[in-house]
């Protein structure tokens, strides 16, 4: 009875009092919808279009042609392009397993304390402020120096050999890696952390009075009510892996060799540095295809999972 | 009795690894705060860990950057600061209030795909629009200028403030907009006088988050500025690549100086980050 009384305005709050109104909301969206179809949308499909051609940045005057895909077979063809498809997927496979482990055991520990909980919590949002340029100056190149950085320090101090964090190919990725978690964690922590609050306190302590231990409680009822939340953010964090550049500029250059090079990398390099933007967008594509199977296998995945455990 | 030696120690562990992980935090910054304050011979033959003990500071560094070379800092500063504050600003204004049209006006029942369409740039990688981007602002002879930064990270910043604030508006009574208008308000008045002041805190939240992605962004601004218009994450990575071993006391100056506004401000308003953060997860 009270929802036929409340039927006309719908769920959301919708007000309509005038035919003003109605251009209001337009007037309201417009300026949204405008700067991102110019900056969004144009670009996107300029992109596509740059793909198939032989664009070039720093050939003008000549007529663009059509190339078909003839770009793509270039790729596909390029051996150095596959060592910055495998740097990238290496990458993501590395940091956001490692983050969503670290972010789950610090959202339980957070969970478990009450005394400094807001001083942790404001301090673990601190590497979400500082610029990636920073942190891979810091960490990169002063921690992890060779010579006298103090991580190396300690090492031989422990009677061990200095590892070459920056000149080995392998140490290389592995020393980006340490810094994309260094500064990543922290959004897994927070996300994990509003995932568990939404988890009622009653639920667990209902279950470790039945005698069910930590562990019981924590992975059958904690782990599968924050899996939503925990899925979005390991989404989000996956799309973000696959774009990582701006560490690897500034640390390595791509180096030593290419054993660092990501795809974004390797576009700039391509067509900011070379000019050759046909070539450049036919990579950008490239990267969207991976991550858009990526993504759809991940989504997939937790999916099923999803409804197993409703089971 | 045994649950609650149990818990204890839960909570022992649980503390032990919380500032295991505040500290992995902090070296980074305790050794960026001593390194500003050394001398070169500081770092020439081995790690120095105390600043008195085996050290001793100076502040040569700082000098350099706020008295030597003020205006060859001030200058990628002072752009980073007008780009982020202006396209920011922007981002708020527009974005807000296509928040606010998408949560108080029907669409044709559309407003869900909207919202969608917004957040699903999000998601694309910014290499598809790095080269787009860089023919078009040559065509608008607009490379190398703050405005072209300004345009991108305004744009860049909408579809999140879109979709924060519409939530946020959601959340918001409809009463008191409704009494408003029925009284003979207008709609912008019920708007900027009515409904963004009670939303304040997911504006602050939202403007503060573009204003750290705008201060923070690489590679879009090495793409579009290269002498006037930097930025301070290009003039940092500048200097990182040239001096390699060097000149690390003043670049440990610089990163502090280009890094403590931001954290400050982020962690003085840290619910409202917070929020902001996982509003879309929570939602979602």
């Amino acid at each position: 009875m009270a929802t036929a009384q409340r039927s006309v305005p719908p769920a959301r709050g919708v007000l309509q009092f005038s035919i003003h109104d109605r251009l209001w909301k337009w007037l309201l969206l417009l300026p949204s919808l405008l700067m991102t179809t110019v900056l969004f949308i144009a670009p996107v499909v300029w992109t596509l279009y740059a793909a198939f051609t032989d664009l070039h940045l720093f050939r003008v005057g000549v007529e663009t042609e059509w190339v078909g895909l003839y770009n793509f077979q270039k790729l596909l063809g390029n051996s150095s392009f596959w060592r910055t498809a495998r740097n990238t997927v290496v990458f993501m496979l590395g940091v956001v397993p490692m983050q969503f482990l670290i972010g789950m055991v610090l959202a339980v520990c957070l969970d478990n304390v009450t005394r400094g909980l807001k001083l942790f919590r404001t301090w673990f949002l601190m590497p979400l402020m500082v610029s990636p340029v920073v942190v891979a100056f810091v960490i990169g190149r002063m921690l992890f120096q060779e010579d006298i950085g103090p991580i190396n320090s300690l090492i031989r101090w422990l009677g061990f050999e200095g590892i070459p964090w920056l000149t080995h190919p392998n140490w290389a990725m592995f020393t980006i890696m340490v810094i994309d978690v260094w500064q990543w964690s922290s959004f897994m922590i927070l996300m994990l952390m509003a995932g568990l609050q939404g988890v009622p306190y009653d639920l667990r302590e209902a279950a470790s009075i039945d005698g069910a231990s930590f562990w019981q409680t924590f992975f059958r009822i904690t782990l599968p009510l924050v899996l939503p939340i925990a899925a979005t953010a390991l989404l989000i964090r996956i799309i973000d892996a696959f774009k990582v550049v701006d560490i690897i500029m500034v640390l390595t250059g791509g180096g030593p060799g290419q054993a660092t090079e990501s795809v974004t990398l390797a576009i700039y390099r391509a067509g900011v540095k070379g000019g050759d933007l046909a070539f450049g967008s036919s990579q950008a594509y490239f990267l969207l295809l991976v991550m858009v199977v990526f993504g759809g296998a991940f989504l997939a995945l937790t999916r099923r999972t999803m409804s197993q455990t409703k089971d | 009795m045994k649950v609650s030696t149990q818990r204890r120690f839960i909570r022992g562990v649980s503390y032990g690894i919380l500032i295991l992980w505040s500290l992995t935090l902090v070296f980074p910054m305790y050794w960026v705060v001593i390194t500003s304050f050394k001398n070169p011979v500081d770092m020439s033959i081995k790690a120095t860990y105390l600043p008195f003990l085996d050290f001793e500071p100076g502040l040569h560094a700082w000098r350099y950057l706020f008295v030597e070379r003020l205006g060859w800092f001030m200058q990628p500063f002072s752009n980073s600061m007008i780009v982020a504050f202006v396209s920011s600003s922007i981002a708020l204004v527009v974005g807000s209030m296509a928040g606010y049209a998408l949560a108080r006006f029907d669409f044709n029942g559309k407003n869900n795909s909207i919202v969608l369409g917004f957040m699903a740039q999000r998601m694309f990688p910014g290499a598809l629009f790095m080269l787009a981007f860089l023919v078009m602002f040559r065509e608008l002879r607009l490379l190398d200028t703050k405005t072209a930064l300004v345009i991108v990270y305004a744009a860049g910043a909408i579809p999140f403030i879109v979709w924060v604030m519409r939530d946020f508006f959601e959340g918001l009574p409809v009463e008191i907009e409704e009494s408003a208008l029925i009284d003979g308000a207008n709609r912008l008045v019920v708007i900027f006088r009515i409904a963004m002041p009670l939303a304040a805190p997911g504006l602050v939240a939202v403007f503060v988050l573009s204003l750290i992605g705008a201060w923070n962004e690489y590679i879009v601004a090495l793409t579009l500025t290269f002498r006037d218009s930097i930025t301070i994450p290009l003039f940092m990575g500048m200097q990182v690549s040239q001096t390699g071993y060097t000149e690390w006391w003043n670049m440990s100056a610089i990163s502090l100086v280009s890094v403590i506004p931001v954290v400050t401000a982020g962690m003085a308003l840290e619910k409202y980050i917070t929020s902001g953060l996982t509003f879309g997860a929570l939602k979602g």
